[in-house]
């Protein structure tokens, strides 16, 4: 069977691609065997320098021509959602839990390029509290891959055949917080504007305590973007990026990060006041020719 | 101790664009940390440590206190780099490439990085004082009522934000009426300016058109060019607009020949001459000497923009030089008159006559546009440029006026 590839002509609107799926919420993903074999794509985006500046602003970023590896995530994310939202797509949107992010900037990529930006699904896999898979994404410019992303969504509930792969976990550094972080109860709202990821579950309290949450939570990818933000002028030009999202940031939070460098690393965490982590981290340069 | 010379090894800037445009949505730090960048790249600076950046801007939120320093850091410069936040309006960025200078010849760094950044549309927005004050009172308040006392000093009015404006506090005019005052006192025409913009126009596109600022400016935010600049504009086309400056008949300032409100950023590269050579940098010009002056504008007997003419004599007499010895006058275009009765003033005094194939050669802020702290960095850089060019021995004067009746003169030499 062949992929499917889904060309559209423009990234989608979030905030349509999210009514399709709250329609979705019927969803019973039960036994699944497979993912639908389909690319959603792109084929030519052109960066808006005004959002730029408002993601870079709200995630701490200086806005420079040379584009943040975390933004190239957040163009990806209308492609993943009109994916995860297609009626043939097992799992209601409104239930996933992502768990974690791997993604590599192979170059400096700047604000003036046109890019192809390609999102699939796969990789799935069984997990001891339901599914897991993969959303794969990918940014090119002209035939060359300069970016590429995964993220790890969890399906609560659902079967796949099969023993669970041991999970993946990253160790938080050992270190004492260097930063104190204030995060504002609008966060979320502010972030879900510049990201178009509109999740309920980051816009108030009514919203996200109909799915569990006393409290808004910030998004896991506005932390990991900030975290990558702290390292400021160390930033390397290419860099491969690794985040585990261990424990939602309930909003208006004040929260801690550290970071060591090692061997040519960066490990990092932001953790609560009693240091245990939301979110931990390693990056890393990336070299041509490095998955 | 042993002579030291503080040289001009290059520079960095932004592309140069009308506020309120193309980096309408980059802060000051945005900007500074864009030109801090480029320059970190063409010099091979990652990862290293400069013995100090200094740099201000006019247009100053609160929160950007240590605005320099925070674009250091924010640049892949060592995070031992110190940084310093200087400010003398718009004679900003030549303030600090003295400063800068001054220092190496000290013995006290051997290569700064000095400059400016102004974003006109990121001005901070100001709210009334009355509103300020109940605030400040709403924060020490402990109480309730005492609470509910500060807030009931509020006035709907108060709540509107006050824009910023460029004003003199003692004059209550902006830098356009009080610069109409000068023209007019100058007797300086409408002819004479439009002359002297479409000059600045031309000479800057021609720079362009020949690559000279291939090494100057590093495109920033999809502006690879100041986007002011009208190569192609004409007598006729700047004859036609209306005049926004000075009363009635006599009214001669236009926005052609006066400069927009411009966001940007401008960086030199300082270096002690030897430590530069030994780096392998290029030494394009020697900073030579500086005055400071001001004018006694408040009381209307000088002018608010001619204090240069009182810098330029005691800068010259210092250095045994008359205006016959330099190659290319550098005089900021806050206004074409600003320049023009800047010249007359000159001759009046008995100073000496500006050579004017000398002057603004490739273009000034007029066609460039002026964003405030970073003007100073633009010019130096490009004199130096020239001076590299034009060979040893060669000269050139800076001159730049500012807010509060001042103004900074240098000289630079090959």
């Amino acid at each position: 069977m062949g992929r499917d590839v889904v060309v559209l002509p423009t990234l989608p609107e979030p905030k349509g691609v999210l009514a399709k799926a709250l329609r979705g919420l019927t969803k019973k993903p039960g036994d699944v065997a497979t993912l639908p074999a389909r690319t959603h794509m792109v084929m030519e985006h052109r960066v808006a320098v005004s959002r730029l500046a408002a993601y870079c602003a709200e995630t701490g970023f200086a806005l420079r021509d040379e584009m943040p590896a975390t933004w190239l995530h957040v163009l990806t994310f209308p492609l993943q959602t009109e994916a995860m939202a297609a009626d043939d797509f097992p799992f209601p949107l409104a239930g996933l839990v992502h768990v974690t992010n791997d993604m590599t900037l192979h170059r400096p990529l700047r604000v003036d390029e046109v890019l192809r930006v390609s999102v699939r699904a796969g990789n799935l896999q069984p997990h001891a509290k339901g599914a897991t898979f993969d959303m794969v994404g990918e940014v090119h410019v002209g035939d060359e891959l300069v970016w590429h992303g995964t993220s790890v969504y969890l399906a609560g509930g659902a079967r796949v055949a099969g023993d669970a792969p041991p999970p993946v976990r990253l160790a938080a550094p050992s270190v004492a917080p260097s930063q104190e972080w204030r995060l504002p109860g609008d966060l979320g709202r502010r972030y879900a504007s510049v990201s178009g990821d509109h999740n309920p579950i980051h816009l108030n309290a009514l919203t996200a305590r109909l799915f569990g949450f006393p409290r808004p939570i910030i998004h896991g990818m506005w932390t990991h973007a900030r975290a990558v933000a702290a390292l400021g002028g160390e930033l390397p030009d290419a860099y491969r990026v690794r985040v585990q999202f261990a424990k939602p940031i309930l909003l208006p939070a004040k929260v801690g990060y550290g970071v060591v460098r090692e061997d040519g690393q960066w490990r990092f965490a932001v953790v609560n006041r009693e240091g245990k982590p939301h979110l931990v981290g390693e990056l890393s340069v990336a070299r041509r020719g490095e998955p | 101790m042993t002579s030291r010379t503080a040289v001009v090894v290059g520079g960095n800037r932004t592309p140069f664009v009308k506020a309120g445009g193309r980096y309408a949505d980059a802060s000051a730090q945005d900007l500074l940390t864009a030109a801090l960048d480029g320059l970190v790249a063409r010099f091979g600076l990652a990862g290293q440590e400069v013995g100090e950046v200094v740099a201000g801007a006019v247009l100053k939120h609160t929160r950007d206190f240590n605005l320099t320093r925070e674009a250091v850091l924010g640049s892949a410069l060592s995070p031992h780099t110190p940084a310093c936040d200087l400010q003398q309006a718009c004679g900003t960025g030549l303030e600090a490439v003295v400063y800068a200078s001054n220092k190496i010849r000290l013995g006290q760094m051997d290569v700064a990085i000095a400059g400016g950044v102004d974003s006109a549309s990121d001005a901070p927005l100001v709210v009334t004082e009355r509103l300020r004050k109940a605030m400040l009172a709403l924060s020490r308040a402990r109480s309730l009522p005492d609470k509910l006392t500060a807030l009931a000093r509020i006035r709907p009015a108060d709540l509107a934000p006050v824009p910023p404006a460029v004003v003199e506090p003692r004059t209550g005019l902006s830098m356009g009426e009080s610069q109409a005052l000068t023209t007019a006192k100058w007797g300086i025409t409408r002819e004479e300016q439009d002359d002297l913009a479409l000059a600045s126009h031309r000479n800057l596109g021609a720079a362009w058109d020949a690559g000279f600022f291939d090494d100057l400016v590093t495109p920033y935010l999809k502006v690879a060019r100041d986007s002011i600049l009208r190569a192609d504009t004409s007598k006729e086309a700047l004859a036609k607009l209306r005049t926004v400056f000075g009363k009635g008949e006599a009214a001669t300032m236009t926005a052609g020949n006066s400069t927009a409100l411009t966001d940007g950023a401008a960086l030199v590269l300082v270096a002690e001459e030897e430590y530069a050579r030994g780096r392998g940098w290029p030494v394009w010009a020697k900073v030579v000497d500086a005055q400071v002056a001001a004018s006694d504008y408040v009381t209307g007997r000088e002018d608010l923009l001619l204090a240069p003419t009182r810098a330029i004599p005691v800068l010259l007499e210092r250095n045994g030089l008359t205006l016959d010895d330099f190659d290319f006058f550098e005089f900021h275009e806050a206004f074409a008159s600003t320049v023009l009765a800047t010249l007359k003033a000159l001759e009046q005094n008995g100073v000496g006559t500006v050579d004017r194939s000398k002057l603004n050669v490739k273009g000034s802020s007029l066609a460039a546009g002026h964003p405030f702290a970073a003007t100073g960095g633009r010019i130096v850089a490009s004199l130096a440029k020239m001076l590299h060019e034009r060979g040893p021995g060669s000269r050139g004067l800076v001159s730049i006026c500012a807010a509060g009746g001042q103004g900074v003169v240098a000289i630079l030499e090959a």
